[in-house]
């Protein structure tokens, strides 16, 4: 019983971060009709970031979120004005191509960060790093929990900004029908590039929140991107509750493969649900919802 | 006219010639000194193993200033040639092609993770290239027999798990890899430096016979060629010692969580945990069982990631009197060991640790065979390596063959400590720096 609560609350809590990854993703997706392969990899810039400010300034990773978040939303933006929009324009280079330039810009990221910090392995230990609290036997992991509740605020600021503020209005009328939202008088161009902005920014604050218990090297952003393509599938392309559900599904899904399957599988687990919601459920959890 | 056109003709023989011998006549005077001797090393400098490959590639240099400092290799440089493989087989495949086609280096070294060593030893036991292993450690890499097409079969059939007699099946084919090995044997170059994976947890064993005397373990590891063949041998071992092995799980390197494995672990309640992991999950292991408040009688890693600086720095108050099996350390009384490792924090302004050491011992062997070489042709190469017999940092070098391996460098595997932040040697006891520390009170070590 004990181990079964203890997966249980391993996989939420593992979730809620998942679903924050996935979200920047899905938010681009549901905009510009492209996947971002570079996901991960700006969430590995941003973490490199937030080490700096860890050993330059003894900045604690969280409130370091403050500087590394609109950081890498002038990055994701300048991403998508200076590099991604120019391809939209040409007719010939077809959408396709867009997705080819993001794996390009994962690389360059990659390799820049080697050249600045080589390929040590990093990490940020603060005071509260191995802090746990127990609940009848099952252990919490204090950052973990922090984590979880900073991805529910997030994901509601998310929602309230969409939902109310103009801005949010014009995305989602962007992602509905670029065409008439343009017609309305929405620049979508400015739309797209604030997009790549914000979901660059929400990646960026989840990889601020991984730090505390995970480690750095300049090659952790491909399995990121992997992760976050699977929660993209599993919530359906572009849709930011789809998102939050394809995270707590995934993260879930890896703690009870790891309990009662193996744990040489977890990614596997991931994969074979990916592939039977493509098959049985193509649209993904999206289309349960609708939103 | 026709005068003209044979003008025109004579000009451009002119300038053919001119271009044709250009790149000799600039050569002839600029180079004073004699071509280089070129050896190809490939290793691991980007992808997740570029920790790694950084290290050795570092020693490898360290080592060459030395090598031609010394004269290099009588009275040539000795250039090293490094490839990427980015930590994956077939790269660094492709990788040793290009070497041996393009560069036309005389031999190859480096290799890093056992996989990709594997998929390299492949590319020189057909071309009959020789290639000096330094840290891949799968035991197949120096056993000509398992490199046949018999040899491949009866690996297939240990992975079958079929219970129902294969005892007498694979007896067969070994007897059958065996006659296939012999048409590869005279040409078989692949040498090995460091020990094989099944002998690293040999230093552990003695330890664990004498002082922890355990009942039960437990045993985690990485699913790479390294993890499972370091678990599958660490398992012997409990069978020889009469440990029983209570659960064997292998993960997915890049997991963030262990807690679901760690929380069975802990209803299991072992004596000992045995962790085999290349790199930081290493640390995300130790700290989550703190946090699990997992205690048996010992932690031990298996190398690699255990050894690392990083290790301590990012595990913090749960790596410490983990124990670790290591090739290596600076303390151990080889000429030169200490030189190396303070000649290496000096250069680099970091920390070394075995890697680097079997890297630079490599270098040094490399030079040592092509010195005596009477040719630097594959066969002339191969035979001054089959008569290397020398001291390195990393241990006397002597290529013997035994049971199924051949070139292959026996040396003895060491326990490791960290004792209060350092990494301490601790065992055999007469090269014991300090003595280890056991029992350990775990949430008295943690506080």
């Amino acid at each position: 019983m004990e181990l079964l609560l203890q997966t249980l609350v391993s996989g939420l809590l593992k979730g809620g971060v998942y679903a924050l990854i996935g979200m920047g993703m899905t938010l681009i997706m549901g905009v510009m009709g492209v996947i971002n392969l570079a996901h991960g990899q700006i969430m590995m810039v941003a973490m490199y970031i937030t080490y700096s400010l860890f050993a330059i300034f003894g900045i604690d990773p969280y409130l370091s979120m403050a500087i590394g978040a609109p950081t890498i939303f002038v990055l994701g933006a300048a991403i998508q004005r200076y590099l991604l929009n120019p391809l939209m324009r040409i007719e010939t280079i077809l959408p396709e191509n867009q997705v080819l330039m993001t794996v390009g810009i994962g690389m360059v990221l990659t390799e820049s960060m080697r050249i600045i910090f080589t390929s040590d392995y990093k990490s940020v230990q603060v005071s509260y790093s191995n802090a746990v609290f127990f609940l009848g036997g099952v252990s919490f992991s204090m950052p973990l929990v922090i984590d979880f509740f900073l991805a529910v605020a997030m994901t509601c600021a998310l929602f309230w900004f969409l939902i109310r503020t103009d801005m949010g209005r014009s995305i989602r009328a962007t992602a509905q029908d670029k065409e008439a939202a343009t017609l309305m008088g929405i620049d979508t161009e400015r739309i797209t590039w604030i997009t790549f902005g914000i979901g660059s920014a929400i990646v960026a604050m989840a990889g601020a929140m991984l730090l505390p218990i995970f480690y750095l090297y300049p090659d952790i952003g491909g399995p990121f991107t992997r992760k976050a393509f699977v929660i993209c599938i599993l919530g359906g392309l572009g849709s930011t509750v789809g998102a939050i559900f394809g995270g707590i599904t995934l993260g879930l899904a890896e703690a009870f493969g790891a309990t009662y399957i193996a744990m040489e599988f977890e990614d596997m687990i991931g994969l074979v649900i990916f592939i039977i919601v493509l098959l049985f459920l193509p649209g993904g959890f999206k289309r349960l919802t609708g939103v | 006219m026709k005068n003209s056109s044979l003008l025109i003709s004579l000009l451009l023989s002119g300038l053919l010639t001119i271009v044709s011998c250009s790149p000799n006549d600039s050569k002839t005077p600029s180079t004073d000194q004699p071509d280089p001797v070129n050896v190809g090393i490939v290793l691991p400098l980007t992808g997740k193993h570029a920790k790694f490959g950084e290290i050795e590639k570092l020693s490898f240099e360290l080592a060459l200033e030395k090598v031609n400092a010394e004269g290099g290799i009588n009275g040539r440089p000795l250039k090293l040639i490094f490839e990427d493989t980015t930590g994956k087989p077939d790269i660094g495949r492709s990788a040793a092609e290009k070497l041996i086609t393009q560069n036309e280096v005389v031999m190859l070294g480096g290799g890093y993770s056992s996989s990709v060593t594997a998929a390299i030893a492949g590319v020189a036991i057909n071309k009959g290239f020789p290639f000096l292993v330094n840290t891949g450690s799968a035991d197949i890499i120096t056993e000509p027999t398992a490199h046949t097409p018999s040899g491949k079969k009866i690996d297939r059939l240990k992975k079958s798990n079929k219970s129902d007699d294969i005892t007498t099946k694979i007896a067969e084919l070994t007897k059958k890899a065996e006659k296939e090995a012999e048409s590869i044997l005279s040409r078989y170059a692949i040498f090995r430096l460091n020990p094989p994976v099944s002998e690293y947890a040999n230093g552990i064993e003695s330890f664990l016979a004498q002082v922890v005397k355990p009942q039960t373990a437990v045993i985690l590891n990485e699913n790479s060629l390294f993890g499972t063949k370091g678990a599958a041998s660490f398992q012997k071992t409990c069978a020889r010692l009469g440990v029983r092995v209570l659960l064997k799980e292998s993960y997915d390197q890049g997991a963030i969580d262990f807690k679901p494995i760690l929380a069975k672990v802990k209803d299991l309640d072992p004596d000992i945990v045995y962790m085999s992991s290349y790199v930081l999950d290493a640390s995300l292991l130790m700290k989550q069982s703190m946090e699990l408040g997992l205690n048996p009688k010992m932690f031990i890693g298996g190398g690699a990631g255990f050894t690392l600086p990083e290790f301590y720095t990012a595990a913090g108050k749960a790596a410490e009197k983990v124990i670790s099996a290591t090739l290596w350390h600076q303390s151990i009384p080889f000429p030169g060991a200490m030189e190396y490792y303070d000649d290496f924090a000096k250069r680099y302004n970091r920390e070394t640790e075995y890697h680097g050491a079997e890297a630079y011992a490599a270098t040094f062997v490399i030079a040592d065979a092509l010195r005596r070489a009477k040719s630097f042709s594959p066969e002339e190469i191969r035979d001054a390596l089959l008569k290397t017999d020398m001291e390195t940092i990393f241990g006397p070098v002597k290529f013997i063959s035994y049971g199924a391996k051949v070139h292959q460098n026996r040396l003895p595997t060491y326990v490791v400590q960290w004792i209060d932040g350092k990494l301490t040697m601790i065992w055999p006891e007469n090269l014991a720096k300090q003595k280890y520390v056991y029992p350990v009170n775990w949430p008295e070590e943690r506080k």
